[in-house]
C-alpha cells in the first residue's frame, strides 16, 4: 500500500513533468506565431504559465467542492443511509485512514461512485441513489474499498493536477484554433503585403502551429488516459486487499456494467474520477480511454483465488490479460493476504417497480421530502420541502394530516 | 415538481408502488411518462399509449409541461365523438396531465388503456364507487 | 594555504555531519509516526469492542420478546458480555472476545427462524448495526496487523534500522487470532 503511493508520486511527477511541457511549448508556438518574434514566444509561454497557475489555484483551494456540486452531491448524515456510512466507517479502519472521509449522495438513478479531495484528511466519497438501490452490503463495501483506494493512493490529487493541465491545454489550443479560423482571411491579407519568401515561411509556421494545437490535446489525453486507467487497475486491487474479498467488487461491477441508464450529472473533465465510465451508447466512444474495459476488470477479481493481496492480483491480472506487471514490483513483498468469506445475501429479488420507489425514496430524503401516511387509508404522501401549508388532505378519504416540521 | 395551473409545489402520492403528482389546490393530476411505463410493466406500451391519443383543436387554455415547460397538447380521449373530453399532453410525451374532474370523467366513460390498468389504479386513488358501479 | 585547505575540509566535515543529522531526524521522525500510527490502530480495536459491548442489552431487548424459546442463546451471549466485560488482560480479554464473537454468530442464524423478528424495523436497523460493529473489529485488527507489517519492515530495513536500534524502536506484535472459526470475518449472515 504505501509502497504504490511512493511509486505513484513519481509516475505523476513525469506524467505532470511531460504534460507541463507539452503546454509551455504550445504557449511558445502560439506566442511566437502572433507576435512573429522569439521574444513573443517566451510571452506566449508566460501568459500559458499563468493560465495554468490560475486554474490549479482554484481547483486546489476547492477543486473538490466544485466537482461535488457539478456532480450535484448532496452531503447526508448517517441517518438517510446508515448501511452507507457504517460501509464507509468500516473501509476507514481498514485503510488507517486518519479521518472519515465525508459522504454524499448523488441524485442519479444510474448507479456510479467517486472519490474526491486532496489528501486522506479531507477526501469526500459519493455515490449515486442507483447504486444504493442495486448493491447488497458486500458489493457496496466492494466500491468504497476501492474509492478509499484511490484516496490512500493519492490518485484523486493527481487527477486534480492532470485533470487542470489537461483542461488548460484543450483551452489554450481551442482559443487558438477558433481565432485562427475567424482571423485567416485578414491575415493572408495583411502577409501578402510582403515578399513571398516571408509569406511561405508565415504559412508554414502556422500549419505547424494549428498542427500542434490539435495534436497537443490529444496527446496530453492519451498520457492522461494512460495513467488513468492503470490507475483503475490498481484502486481495484486495493479495494480487493481491503475487503479482503474481491468477489463484492466484481458482483458490483458487474452490477453497474449491466445498468444501461446514463448518468446525467458526469461530464466529460470528471468522467475518470467515476469507478465506472459514467456515459453509454455513441458518447462513451470518446471517453473509452478513461477505463479499462469493466468486463475485463471483472475477469481478473473473479481470477483471484487464492489471496486478496496485490500479489494475488497482480498474478491474476497477468493470466487474465496477458500484459506485462501492473502493479509495481516493490509493492508486491508483502505475504499473501487471505481471502475472506461474503456475509452479506444477495440482494432480494425486486420488481422494476419497487427499484423505482426506493430509488426514488432516497432521492426524495436527500432532497429533504416529508414522508406521510394517510391516517384515515394509509395512502403514501410525499411532500415536497417547498410546498405551502402546514397540512395536507388525503385525496383519497380526506382526512388532514399535518407535516412533521 | 410545480402545478402547470397553480404554480405550486405538487405532493408525490404512492399506490401499489406507482407514482402519481398531485396539486393540492386545484386538484389536478400529472401521470409522469415514466410511471405509465411502470404501471403498464412496458416502455414500448407506454410510449404507444401516448401516442395513439389524438390532438384536438381546443379553446382551452394551454397549459405548460411541469417538466420541459413546452405547451401541451389537448388530446381526445374515448370514441364519444360528439363530447369529447380534452385532456393535456406533453409535446416530448413527457406525462399527460388532468384538470379536476377530468380525470373522473374520463374513468367514468372508460376507455382508456386496453388492460384497464390506468383506470383501475386511478379509481382506487380518488374514487371508491366506480369499484361497485357497473362497468 | 594550508590553513585555507584546513577549513574547507573541517567545512566539509562539518556539512557532511550537519546532513547525517538532519537524515536521522527525518528518519526517526518518520518512525514515531508509524509508531503512533500503530497505537492509534490498536486503540480503535477497543474502541469497536466497547460499541459493541454497549449495542448487546439493547439488541437482546429487542429479540427477547419474539424468542421466548432461546433463553439459552440470550444467557450465553449475556454471559460472554459480562466475562468480556470484566477481563483484567488482553490474553483474559481476546478469548472472551471471541467467545462474544460466537454467541452472537449464533444468535443470528437461530434468527433466521423468526419471520415476525427479522420484519421488525427496529430489530433490522439493530441487526444493521451489530453486523458493521463486527466488521469493525474485524477491519481494525487488519488495519492494526498491516500498519505492524508496515512499521516493523520499517525497523528491520536499512537504513532506518539504525535509527530505529539507536532509539530503541521495538517491533510489534500482530493481533494474532485465537481460534480457526474466528479467521474470516463473523459470518453474521442476514
Amino acid at each position: 500500500m504505501w509502497e504504490l503511493i511512493r511509486v505513484n508520486k513519481r509516475n505523476s511527477v513525469i506524467l505532470l513533468a511531460a504534460m507541463g511541457s507539452v503546454l509551455l511549448l504550445l504557449g511558445f508556438t502560439l506566442g511566437y506565431l502572433f507576435g512573429g518574434a522569439p521574444q513573443a514566444g517566451w510571452f506566449g509561454m508566460l501568459i500559458a504559465a499563468g493560465i495554468w497557475l490560475f486554474m490549479m489555484l482554484i481547483s486546489l483551494s476547492s477543486g473538490d467542492q466544485i466537482l461535488l456540486s457539478s456532480a450535484k452531491a448532496v452531503p447526508v448524515t448517517a441517518d438517510v443511509h446508515p448501511m452507507l456510512f457504517n460501509v464507509v466507517e468500516e473501509m476507514t479502519l481498514a485503510a488507517n485512514l486518519p479521518k472519515t472521509p465525508k459522504v454524499y449522495i448523488i441524485n442519479d438513478p444510474a448507479p456510479n461512485a467517486f472519490a474526491a479531495g486532496r489528501s486522506p484528511d479531507s477526501a469526500s466519497i459519493a455515490v449515486t441513489a442507483g447504486l444504493l438501490g442495486k448493491l447488497n452490503r458486500d458489493e457496496l463495501q466492494g466500491v468504497v474499498a476501492h474509492e478509499m483506494s484511490h484516496i490512500i493512493h493519492r490518485d484523486i490529487l493527481f487527477v486534480t493536477l492532470a485533470g487542470v493541465m489537461l483542461g488548460s491545454i484543450v483551452l489554450i489550443s481551442e482559443i487558438f484554433l477558433r481565432s485562427m479560423f475567424y482571423s485567416s482571411l485578414g491575415s493572408r491579407r495583411r502577409y501578402s503585403s510582403r515578399s513571398s519568401n516571408e509569406g511561405l515561411a508565415q504559412i508554414v509556421m502556422i500549419v505547424v502551429a494549428v498542427l500542434f494545437a490539435i495534436l497537443a490535446p490529444i496527446f496530453a489525453q492519451l498520457l492522461y488516459f494512460a495513467l488513468s486507467r492503470k490507475r483503475e487497475y490498481l484502486a481495484d486491487a486495493g479495494g480487493a486487499r481491503l475487503t479482503r474479498y474481491p468477489e463484492g467488487l466484481a458482483s458490483a461491477l458487474e452490477k453497474i456494467a449491466g445498468s444501461t441508464v446514463t448518468m446525467e450529472t458526469a461530464n466529460k473533465v470528471t468522467a475518470p474520477m467515476y469507478i465506472a465510465n459514467p456515459f453509454r451508447g455513441p458518447k462513451a466512444m470518446h471517453l473509452y480511454g478513461t477505463h479499462p474495459p469493466i468486463e475485463e476488470r471483472i475477469r481478473i477479481l473473479r481470477n483471484m483465488s487464492h489471496g486478496a493481496g496485490y500479489i494475488n492480483y497482480e498474478k491474476s491480472y497477468e493470466e487474465v490479460t496477458k500484459r506485462s506487471p501492473v502493479v509495481p514490483a516493490s509493492a508486491l513483498k508483502e505475504e499473501e493476504v487471505a481471502i475472506r468469506q461474503g456475509a452479506a445475501p444477495s440482494k432480494p429479488e425486486q420488481t422494476t417497480r419497487q427499484q423505482a420507489r426506493q430509488v426514488g425514496d432516497l432521492m426524495r430524503t436527500v432532497s429533504a421530502f416529508a414522508f406521510l401516511a394517510c391516517g384515515g387509508c394509509g395512502l403514501k404522501m410525499k411532500i415536497p420541502p417547498n410546498y405551502k401549508g402546514a397540512a395536507v388532505s388525503c385525496p383519497r378519504c380526506g382526512q388532514k394530516s399535518t407535516l412533521p416540521q | 415538481m410545480d402545478c402547470p395551473i397553480c404554480k405550486t409545489a405538487m405532493i408525490v402520492l404512492e399506490l401499489e408502488e406507482v407514482e402519481i403528482d398531485y396539486c393540492t389546490q386545484c386538484a389536478g393530476i400529472w401521470l409522469d411518462a415514466g410511471e405509465l411505463e411502470l404501471l403498464l410493466d412496458n416502455a414500448d406500451r407506454a410510449d404507444s399509449l401516448l401516442r395513439s391519443f389524438t390532438v384536438a383543436k381546443a379553446d382551452e387554455k394551454k397549459r405548460k409541461c411541469p417538466i420541459c415547460l413546452k405547451k401541451m397538447e389537448k388530446v381526445r380521449v374515448g370514441s364519444d365523438e360528439d363530447r369529447p373530453e380534452l385532456i393535456d399532453r406533453c409535446p416530448k410525451n413527457h406525462g399527460l396531465w388532468f384538470d379536476r374532474g377530468e380525470l373522473q370523467e374520463v374513468l367514468r366513460r372508460g376507455h382508456f388503456d386496453d388492460a384497464g390498468r390506468i383506470r383501475r389504479l386511478l379509481g382506487d386513488l380518488f374514487f371508491s364507487e366506480p369499484k361497485n358501479s357497473p362497468q | 594555504m594550508a590553513i585555507g585547505a584546513g577549513l574547507i575540509g573541517m567545512l566539509v566535515v562539518l556539512g557532511i555531519l550537519v546532513l547525517l543529522a538532519l537524515f536521522v531526524v527525518g528518519i526517526y521522525n518518520a518512525l514515531v509516526r508509524l509508531r503512533n500510527q500503530v497505537d492509534n490502530a490498536w486503540s480503535q480495536i477497543d474502541v469497536q469492542l466497547k460499541r459493541r459491548h454497549d449495542l448487546i442489552p439493547n439488541l437482546v431487548e429487542t429479540a427477547r420478546g419474539y424468542m421466548q424459546h432461546e433463553r439459552g442463546t440470550f444467557e450465553a451471549i449475556t454471559e460472554a458480555r459480562s466475562r468480556a466485560m470484566g477481563a483484567h488482560n488482553v490474553a483474559e480479554a481476546s478469548k472472551a472476545e471471541g467467545a462474544l464473537t460466537e454467541a452472537l454468530s449464533k444468535f443470528m442464524l437461530v434468527v433466521e427462524n423468526y419471520p415476525d423478528l427479522k420484519a421488525n424495523q427496529n430489530f433490522l436497523s439493530l441487526q444493521e448495526t451489530l453486523t458493521s460493529t463486527e466488521n469493525k473489529i474485524a477491519f481494525a485488527r487488519q488495519g492494526y496487523n498491516d500498519q505492524v507489517l508496515f512499521y516493523n519492515n520499517k525497523i528491520q530495513m536499512f537504513p532506518s534500522n539504525i535509527v530505529a536500534g539507536m532509539f530503541n524502536f521495538a517491533k510489534r506484535d500482530y493481533f494474532e487470532i485465537q481460534n480457526e472459526a474466528e479467521r474470516s470475518v463473523p459470518k453474521v449472515s442476514f
